[in-house]
């Protein structure tokens, strides 16, 4: 009796509660990634995916993907695609929610409008982007044409060099929403206060912007930059319909090259390695991400 | 140790975005796995999983199913669509997991694949073939064992637009040089001469092939006299420019779309796509012949083969099988879905009287089937890498066979 009532002590209760939620996200979550791993420690293909004759091969499959020249594109691929669309999704993004933050006439709606293609889903974005960089019926050669800027129509999306310009350019068009949103929500926590009394003090804007607007954001900015880079680095929908990893394998990312050798070509394990591969990229980046949140609520 | 505890439950849920990708097929799955076909009795459910995405296509099949079903009270047939990106990887998903339809309707180059996994049941002995065509009934064929039943053919042929070869005083080509010839003459600042879908996938790799065959060499054969001149070739239409480099993200559909919208004097292009161009484009004047050669005539036979689950309800799924190739069923099939029967005996009367389809029955003699051989997939990505290095300009037609037969013999052992 005595144990009893020791265990519903406040912690333990605590516990129970969680205890739904963790069992979902042991097996849901825990089981897939577990089972990815001991996937990618096996050597499983299409001769004995069913017959059960899969032996262990230990890290085989990750010495061959390193010694993949695709899959080194694909990795450098994906942390160049990342960074450069973290970057400039960051910067416009920022900028679009210093222009929001001003209390024009047409501010809300406008930002109404800007939620679109975050909202939209990927695959309908990645066809229009896939007709809007058509060589020769394509509207951005058209209009590039038209102000004179090229003579030739660009390759955009058969030449290796700029179909990846081409899939970063869409994605940083996908998350510009993603950080005004979240930066015009930050910017709304700051007091007005602090700019009053600074005007009082005689600080220009870029002194405020500097000195106020961008270190009171700190947390925010932190967060959406690691949210963004997560939710890039896996981005896998938009390459694969605007150019299935093409041309020549130049804008293969690890999610679309995973997909491909795991189920266009049924090599199931080394699919799995690369999956795991980008897992642990992620799982680190996550972490990151749990210490900044946690420092903060400790603060 | 609270907080040790709570890092892990945010951790994980941080990732639960990425198991996504991984573990959410399973649920999808209308398997009907049911282990009553042991007796010779056909009864039950059976569940059928195909990919068509053509509206006439699904109708078809669900008719005969509902002609099935309304015949007889024993065996019910239910059919459900998984789309054909989809298909290959719930096939996998299901192979592994044990959740399988009972009657499957799949690409024919993956037949062998899905066969070597041993998710197929052996049909030796229990389905007659004999009537049928040596390529498709090959493409169900491993290690001397039956894996399925031939659905239907199609094999693809050379379309041209009547008016624009009459414009620039062309006959239809016969040989590459003539096709190259032709397609430089008729391409003008609004319209490319000739092209064929070129995707780096299993799609381009059977638009492609037939250069390959028509010189003499196999699929295997891709650093050989004949695969380096098939691969040049494929240089020489590019460098014409009469051959649009956007091909390497064209599907076969595309490629149909830019024909009948003018922007296109020739294709390669395949039979399912007829009642679609009839439909659409009534009176475009365009024709087909066969594909233009270097020294033999060759084509790609591509269409779907019927297999049978292992351990499903396997007599169900024969029972539905025999009546669904059987004369009159099979004929309204073909005929609604713009397919040639796999059976010589239906082919050779199918098409009487229509010149277009009877094309390309006659070359369904000259079609070559890819593979078979578990690990197509594989070699049909070293193809299609081949080609596509050399349409972008990105190696020598040389250097590209010379790396893609280092992948096809990693592979066959050679």
């Amino acid at each position: 009796m005595k144990k009893i009532k020791e265990f519903f002590r406040y912690d333990n209760i605590g516990l129970l509660f969680i205890l739904p939620a963790f069992i979902y996200m042991a097996y849901f979550v825990g089981y897939p990634i577990i089972s990815n791993i001991v996937l990618s420690l096996k050597d499983v293909s299409v001769r004995n995916l069913a017959n059960g004759q899969q032996n262990f091969i230990g890290f085989a499959n990750y010495a061959e993907i390193l010694s993949d020249e695709v899959f080194r594109k694909a990795l450098v691929n994906t942390l160049v695609f990342t960074v450069s669309c973290l970057v400039f999704q960051f910067l416009i993004g920022f900028l679009l929610a210093l222009l929001f933050n001003k209390r024009f006439k047409i501010a809300k709606p406008v930002r109404g409008l800007l939620m679109i293609p975050w909202m939209m889903p990927m695959t309908v974005t990645a066809l229009m982007f896939k007709f809007m960089f058509s060589t020769d019926v394509g509207i951005i050669n058209y209009m590039l044409k038209c102000l004179g800027i090229i003579q030739e129509n660009i390759e955009w999306l058969t030449t290796p060099g700029t179909a990846m310009a081409a899939v970063v350019m869409a994605n940083i068009w996908i998350g510009i929403p993603f950080n005004t949103i979240l930066i015009s929500t930050g910017l709304t926590t700051i007091p007005q206060e602090l700019y009053e009394s600074a005007s009082v003090d005689g600080a220009n804007k870029l002194q405020k912007l500097l000195n106020i607007t961008i270190p009171l954001l700190k947390p925010t900015i932190e967060s959406i930059l690691v949210l963004g880079f997560i939710y890039t680095f896996k981005v896998y929908d938009l390459v694969y319909v605007m150019t299935e990893g093409g041309p020549v394998n130049s804008t293969h990312l690890l999610s679309t090259y995973s997909y491909k050798l795991s189920f266009d070509m049924f090599q199931y394990s080394k699919g799995s390695a690369v999956a795991n591969v980008l897992f642990v990229i992620l799982l680190l980046v996550g972490m990151l991400y749990i210490r900044i949140t946690m420092k903060g609520e400790e603060e | 140790m609270k907080k040790g505890f709570l890092k892990i439950l945010a951790a994980a849920m941080c990732f639960s975005m990425l198991a996504v990708g991984c573990g959410s097929s399973g649920s999808a799955s209308g398997g009907t796995n049911t282990a009553d076909g042991s007796g010779a009795d056909a009864s039950g459910d059976v569940t059928i999983w195909y990919y068509w995405e053509t509206e006439g296509h699904q109708q078809a099949l669900n008719h005969i199913i509902e002609e099935f079903n309304s015949q007889q009270d024993d065996v019910t047939v239910e059919a459900k669509y998984v789309p054909f990106a989809d298909f290959k990887k719930q096939l996998s998903v299901g192979a592994s997991a044990g959740e399988l339809p009972d009657l499957v309707i799949l690409d024919n180059p993956d037949h062998a694949a899905y066969a070597a996994m041993g998710i197929f049941a052996d049909l030796t002995g229990r389905f007659d073939v004999s009537k049928y065509y040596d390529g498709p009934v090959n493409s169900c064929t491993l290690d001397g064992k039956l894996y399925g039943v031939p659905f239907g053919s199609n094999d693809l042929v050379l379309f041209y637009n009547e008016d624009m070869l009459a414009e620039a005083g062309c006959e239809v080509p016969t040989t590459w040089d003539e096709l190259l010839d032709v397609a430089k003459a008729t391409t003008t600042d609004k319209v490319y001469g000739f092209a064929h879908c070129a995707l780096q996938n299993e799609e381009g790799t059977f638009n492609f092939l037939p250069w390959v065959w028509s010189t003499g060499a196999t699929s295997y054969e891709i650093d050989s006299e004949g695969g380096i001149k098939a691969l040049e070739f494929e240089k020489s239409l590019i460098e014409s420019g009469a051959f649009p480099k956007e091909a390497i993200n064209w599907t076969q559909g595309d490629t149909m779309n830019q024909f009948i919208s003018g922007n296109l004097a020739m294709m390669i292009n395949g039979t399912w796509q007829i009642p679609t161009m009839r439909e659409e484009v009534p009176d475009l004047k365009w024709n087909v012949a066969p594909i233009p050669q270097d020294k033999q005539q060759a084509s790609g036979l591509g269409g779907e083969n019927y297999a049978v689950i292992a351990g499903g309800n396997e007599e169900g799924a024969i029972k539905f099988l025999e009546y669904a190739t059987s004369g009159e069923t099979c004929l309204y099939m073909m005929n609604t879905m713009g397919y040639i029967s796999a059976n010589s005996e239906i082919a050779e009367t199918q098409f009487e009287g229509d010149a277009v389809y009877q094309v390309f029955v006659d070359e369904m003699k000259y079609a070559n089937a890819r593979g078979p051989l578990p690990e197509w997939p594989d070699i049909s990505d070293a193809i299609s890498l081949a080609f596509n290095k050399v349409l972008i300009g990105d190696a020598e037609p040389a250097d590209a066979a010379k790396e893609a037969q280092a992948t096809i013999d990693s592979i066959i052992g050679n």
